[in-house]
């Protein structure tokens, strides 16, 4: 008896869950609105975190070390814009995602395929235009610290724990990104197979 | 003027197909919003995220597909959306396939025996990659194949190889979690 139909069961129980029933009032629209800007606005305050980054790293790197100031100017400049770019691409990938209620035409797996292609291509870009030029102004600072370093008073001891602390801190963040990468190149690869299955 | 009365005009369209469509779908978009969202806080925020998102759906809805189809296209985007941002990848969800095997082992059951039915049903749908959740919750909702390959995009085929496995895995999952009550 068990076996007979039991998706009509299990219908039964769905359909019969206690529902809480949400209707938007224009107020509640605004609201949603509203918010869906203050977000967008978080996100762009967000991507300009790099560039502060990198000029702070400058600022500091010519501080403290203004005997290689010469040497140091082109190498954080070129952090400096390779950061102010990333904004412009940034910005752009964020942009050009599809917001849910435009997506009425297109099916769940297209959908579902261009969100991952999305997230997948904002990563790659936010380690490129992101992660890079910090990198770079990183590398500048302790390519700095080592060249002040001298028998007398060498900086490289007392900078040591912050050298490794910045190797480990991005050889785990570049990790995970590269993991999350091939998981979602993964996640779509299985997708694009289902399509293909539908013909 | 001309041109503000028909803006007035299509924003009137828009405000009276989303009201239809809330009054219509209002409790299986809720339903959708409990399979997709288990923390109850998340899932109200799911739940306005849809019905917004709904309503600014028909500013350019064209009649080319029916108000059903329409609905829960957008409504599953919303929630398939909300999964990819708050899980950030499907990593940890499961494919039908893998539960048939979850469901052999009986593992997965301890987890849930002391659920109630609708909390295991539920349960089961959350394990669930956004397609597969959808075709379920379709499935649930009483659709037949050919409606679910116009939500999904997958062909009728394909829907009801899915259809079936559901079937089975639900009343699988389903026993078995009601043997170990008992």
């Amino acid at each position: 008896m068990r076996n007979e139909r039991p998706g009509d069961k299990l219908k039964a129980i769905w359909h019969d869950q206690p529902t809480e029933m949400t209707a938007m009032t224009s107020k509640l629209i605004q609201m949603r609105a509203r918010d869906l800007r203050a977000k967008t606005r978080k996100k762009l305050i967000g991507t300009i975190a790099g560039p502060i980054a990198v000029g702070v790293c400058y600022a500091l790197g010519l501080w403290l070390f203004p005997r290689h100031a010469s040497m140091l100017h082109p190498l954080f400049l070129l952090a400096l814009g390779w950061s102010l770019c990333g904004l412009y691409f940034l910005n752009r990938a964020m942009w050009s995602s599809v917001v849910p209620g435009d997506a009425g035409p297109l099916t769940g797996l297209e959908f579902c395929r261009a969100e991952l292609g999305r997230r997948r291509q904002l990563l790659g870009r936010l380690l490129l235009w992101s992660l890079g030029p910090l990198l770079l102004s990183l590398g500048t600072f302790i390519l700095a610290i080592g060249l002040s370093g001298t028998p007398g008073h060498s900086l490289l001891p007392n900078g040591l724990p912050f050298l490794v602390l910045t190797a480990v801190w991005i050889v785990v963040y570049f990790g995970l990104r590269v993991k999350e990468q091939r998981e979602l190149r993964m996640e779509i690869e299985e997708l694009e197979e289902i399509g293909r299955a539908a013909g | 003027m001309g041109g503000k009365s028909t803006i007035s005009s299509e924003s009137g369209r828009q405000d009276s197909l989303y009201r239809e469509a809330a009054y219509e779908f209002g409790p299986a978009l809720e339903r959708l919003a409990r399979a997709y969202e288990a923390d109850p806080e998340k899932r109200r925020d799911l739940s306005q995220d849809i019905h917004f998102q709904l309503w600014r759906s028909f500013q350019s809805y064209d009649g080319r597909c029916s108000t059903r189809t329409w609905v829960y296209r957008v409504a599953h985007h919303v929630a398939a959306s909300h999964v990819i941002r708050e899980r950030r990848t499907f990593s940890k969800l499961v494919t039908l396939e893998q539960v048939e095997q979850l469901t052999d082992r009986g593992s997965a059951m301890a987890a849930v025996q002391q659920q109630a039915d609708l909390d295991r049903i539920t349960g089961l749908i959350q394990l669930l990659k956004p397609i597969d959740r959808q075709v379920m919750i379709c499935f649930l909702e009483d659709m037949d194949s050919a409606s679910i390959g116009e939500i999904t995009g997958l062909s009728p085929g394909n829907v009801a190889i899915r259809i079936h496995r559901s079937k089975n895995i639900l009343a699988k999952w389903f026993h078995e979690g009601k043997n170990h009550e008992e």
